[in-house]
C-alpha cells in the first residue's frame, strides 16, 4: 500500500501516543487503588490494636465497645460470639457491598471489611471492623477519567502540531520527491536541485544533481559519439562503394564468381550508407541540431513524397486514395517532416502487394489532426507491431533480407515525432495492412 | 545525376532545389556546413553548387573535402559567392572548382554553367549526345531519334541520360538506382525496378524502330555501346 513517509510517522506516533495513554492511565489507577487500600488496611489493623489496648487496660467494657463502635458514620465495628468459623489469630481482609441499616435503605456500598478474633475475658470473639471504601473508589474514578482525558487531548494536539511540524520539516523532501516525479528523460532535467538546511535532504539533492549530470553528459556524449562514428564511416564506405563500382564498370575479365562477390561487397557498403546516413540523421534529431520554424502544410509534402515516389506506385500497379477531410499546416522541420513522411509512404508502398491500395488519410484523428497511412500488405504480426519503431529489433541483420523488414525508417519517424512533439502509432487493420499514423 | 545544393538562405537554397529538379537531377540539400560536410563525406555526386559562406564552416573546406576524397574530375563544383569576393573566387577555382556564379544570378545562366561543366566533366562538345542516330538532349531533357522526340517518362530520360554520359561503361544497377532516387530508397527496393524501367525503355525504343544499343550485364547492370556521332 502506498503511503506518504509523513503519514507513516504521524500514524505511528498516534498510535504510539494512544498507548501511552492507556499504559499511563490504567498504571496510575492501579496505584492509587493499591495505595487507598493498603492505607485502608492498616487503619483497620490499627483499629483493632486500639480495641485490644482499651480491653486489655480496662479502659472500656465491651459492651461500651459495641455500642460506640456501631456508632460510626464511616465505619463500625461489630463484635460477636466466636463460632468457630474462622481461625483464631489472623486477619482476614475483604471488600463487601453491604447494607448497614437494612430498615432504613435499601442501597448496598462498598466497605472494606477486618475479620480477626478478640480474646476478651478469655473467651474469643468474632471482630468485624468495616470501612466505607465508595469515597475513595470514587476519587481513584476521578483521577482516572481526569488523566485519561487530559492525556486524550494531549494525543489530539501532538497529532496536529506534528502533521504541521513533520509538513514543514519534510517540505523539501517532498519538493524533490515531486521534481524527481516529473522527470521524463534523463535530458530535459531542467533546474538542479536546491540546496537546504536539512542534511540529509542536502545530501539526497547533491547526489541527485551529480547523477543526473553525470547520466546527462554521458547521454550526450554518446549521442555525439554515434553521431561521430556515423559520420566517420561514411568516408570509408563511400570509397569501398567507388572502388568497387569502378572494378565493376569492366567486368569483362573478371569470373562469375569475383562478380558475384562484388556485387555483395556493393550492397553491403550500401546498406551500410544507408544505416550511417540513418544513425546520423536520428542523432541529428535527437541532438536537436534542426530549426523548427518552417510553416509546413501536410498535403504539399504528401504530394512531393508521391511525385519523387512515383514511379514505384505506378510500376507496382498500385492504387492511392487521398483521403483529405482538413488541411492541415505546422511548424517544425520542412527536411524532417518530409523524411518522416517519405517513409512512412515508402514503407506502405513496399509492403503493399501488387495491385493493392494505399490509403492516405489527412483531418480529425482520435482528438487530434492525424497524418495516417495504411499499406495493402499482409500486415504486421501483433508480437511484432509494438516493436516497428524501436531501433534495432532482435533477429534483424544487416545482411538480411530487407525486403521483410522495415529497419530504421519508422525509428526515423519517431525521433521525428518527438523532436516535434507529435505522436506516432502503427496498428493492424481488421480487413487489410498496416497503418501508421501521425498525430499532431 | 546526382546533386547536392549548400547553400545557407533557405529561400535560394529551395530555389536551387526546384531549379535542379527540374533539370532532373536527384537533389540533396544542406543548409549549413555539418550537414553538407555529411553529405560530402558519404555520396557521390554529379554536380555541387556550393555557397562559401555557411554557418558552421566555410565553404572552402568543403571544396577541399571533396578534392581531397574524390578523383577531382567525378564531381563538377559551382561555388556561388556575393558580387565583389574576388579572392574568394580566385581561391576556390584554384582549389579546383570549375565555375562560379555571383549572386545575385538568373537562373537560365545557372543552367548554362550547369550544362557547360557537365559538358566538361563529360567530354562531350555538345548539349546533344548522339549515338547510332538516337540522342539525347542534356538541355531541352528530351530523347529524339532522327530528328523525332520520343515519348519517355522523366525516370527514362534520367536513365537514358546517365547511360549516354557512361557509355561503353558498365553501370551496376545500385549506380543507376542511386542517380535516380538519391539515397534515400530502399537499395533492395529500388533493384527490381531499375529492371522494370529498362524493359520498358527497351520496348519503347524496339516499337520506335531504333536499334537495341542498351547491353545487360549480366549479374551488374547495363552498358550502353556506341561512339557518338561526329
Amino acid at each position: 500500500m502506498d503511503m506518504r513517509l509523513n503519514n507513516k510517522i504521524l500514524i505511528s506516533n498516534a498510535v504510539l501516543s494512544l498507548f501511552m495513554m492507556l499504559v499511563t492511565g490504567f498504571g496510575l489507577y492501579y496505584v492509587v487503588n493499591t495505595t487507598i487500600f493498603y492505607e485502608l488496611d492498616s487503619h483497620l489493623l490499627q483499629h483493632k490494636q486500639d480495641i485490644q489496648k482499651q480491653l486489655q487496660e480496662n479502659t472500656s467494657t465491651l459492651e461500651e465497645i459495641i455500642l460506640l463502635g456501631r456508632l460510626g458514620s464511616y465505619e463500625w465495628i461489630e463484635i460477636n460470639h466466636y463460632d468457630d468459623s474462622f481461625p483464631q489469630n489472623s486477619n482476614h481482609f475483604s471488600t463487601v457491598d453491604t447494607i448497614r441499616y437494612p430498615d432504613i435503605t435499601e442501597l448496598s456500598e462498598a466497605y472494606r471489611k477486618l475479620e480477626t478474633t478478640l480474646l476478651v475475658r478469655g473467651e474469643p470473639h468474632l471482630l468485624e471492623i468495616y470501612e466505607e471504601v465508595a469515597a475513595w473508589e470514587r476519587i481513584s474514578m476521578t483521577v482516572l477519567l481526569s488523566v485519561l482525558g487530559a492525556l486524550f487531548l494531549w494525543v489530539i494536539l501532538l497529532y496536529v502540531v506534528n502533521q504541521f511540524v513533520f509538513g514543514r520539516i519534510l517540505s523539501p523532501f517532498y519538493d524533490t520527491v515531486d521534481r524527481l516525479e516529473k522527470i521524463s528523460s534523463p535530458t530535459q532535467v531542467g533546474e538542479p536541485f536546491p540546496e537546504t538546511n536539512t542534511y540529509e535532504i542536502r545530501v539526497l539533492n547533491r547526489a541527485l544533481n551529480t547523477m543526473l549530470s553525470q547520466i546527462k553528459s554521458l547521454f550526450e556524449d554518446q549521442k555525439k559519439f554515434i553521431q561521430n562514428t556515423s559520420h566517420e564511416l561514411l568516408t570509408p564506405l563511400s570509397i569501398i562503394r567507388q572502388k568497387t563500382e569502378k572494378i565493376l564498370s569492366s567486368p569483362e575479365k573478371m569470373d562469375w564468381k569475383s562478380i558475384e562477390r562484388l556485387n555483395e561487397i556493393q550492397h553491403t557498403a550500401v546498406r551500410l550508407t544507408r544505416l550511417s546516413n540513418a544513425l546520423l540523421l536520428i542523432s541529428r534529431v535527437e541532438n536537436r541540431q534542426y530549426e523548427m520554424k518552417d510553416e509546413i502544410c501536410i498535403t504539399e509534402v504528401i504530394k512531393q513524397v508521391l511525385n519523387e515516389l512515383g514511379d514505384f506506385v505506378e510500376l507496382k500497379g498500385l492504387t492511392v486514395k487521398k483521403k483529405y477531410s482538413d488541411e492541415i499546416t505546422i511548424t517544425g522541420n520542412r527536411e524532417l517532416i518530409h523524411s518522416a513522411q517519405y517513409n512512412i509512404i515508402q514503407n506502405a508502398i513496399k509492403f503493399s502487394q501488387e495491385g493493392g491500395t494505399v490509403v492516405i488519410t489527412v483531418g480529425d484523428g482520435e482528438s487530434e489532426p492525424v497524418f495516417s497511412v495504411r499499406d495493402g500488405g499482409p500486415g504486421i504480426p501483433e508480437d511484432m507491431i509494438d516493436r516497428v519503431f524501436d531501433r534495432f529489433k532482435k533477429g534483424e541483420k544487416l545482411s538480411g533480407d530487407t525486403d521483410s523488414s522495415p529497419g530504421l525508417g519508422l525509428s526515423i519517424v519517431q525521433s521525428i515525432c518527438e523532436l516535434h512533439g507529435f505522436r506516432c502509432k502503427a496498428e493492424n487493420n481488421a480487413g487489410m495492412g498496416v497503418s501508421v499514423s501521425i498525430f499532431f | 545525376m546526382r546533386a547536392l545544393v549548400v547553400e545557407d538562405e533557405p529561400l535560394l537554397n529551395n530555389e536551387l532545389e526546384e531549379q535542379l529538379l527540374e533539370e532532373q537531377f536527384t537533389v540533396d540539400t544542406a543548409l549549413d556546413f555539418a550537414r553538407a560536410e555529411d553529405w560530402i563525406a558519404g555520396e557521390l555526386y554529379d554536380l555541387v553548387l556550393l555557397d562559401l559562406s555557411l554557418p558552421g564552416g566555410n565553404g572552402l573546406d568543403l571544396l577541399k573535402m571533396i578534392k581531397q576524397q574524390r578523383n577531382s574530375e567525378d564531381t563538377a563544383i559551382i561555388i556561388l559567392t556575393a558580387r565583389g569576393e574576388i579572392d574568394d573566387r580566385v581561391q576556390g577555382l584554384e582549389l579546383g572548382s570549375d565555375d562560379y556564379l555571383s549572386k545575385p544570378f538568373a537562373m537560365p545562366e545557372l543552367r548554362a554553367r550547369i550544362h557547360a561543366v557537365l559538358r566538361r566533366k563529360f567530354k562531350i562538345s555538345d548539349n546533344v549526345i548522339t549515338i547510332g542516330r538516337l540522342s539525347v538532349h542534356l538541355d531541352h531533357l528530351q530523347v529524339s531519334f532522327e530528328g523525332q522526340q520520343l515519348e519517355v517518362t522523366d525516370t527514362e530520360y534520367k536513365l537514358l541520360r546517365y547511360l549516354f554520359l557512361n557509355k561503353n561503361k558498365t553501370i551496376t544497377r545500385i549506380a543507376l538506382a542511386e542517380h535516380i532516387w538519391g539515397n534515400k530508397i530502399d537499395d533492395r527496393f529500388s533493384l527490381d525496378f531499375i529492371n522494370s524501367h529498362m524493359k520498358n525503355i527497351r520496348k519503347k525504343l524496339a516499337e520506335t524502330g531504333v536499334p537495341d544499343l542498351i547491353e545487360t550485364v549480366y549479374g551488374i547492370g547495363y552498358k550502353l555501346n556506341g561512339y557518338e556521332a561526329q
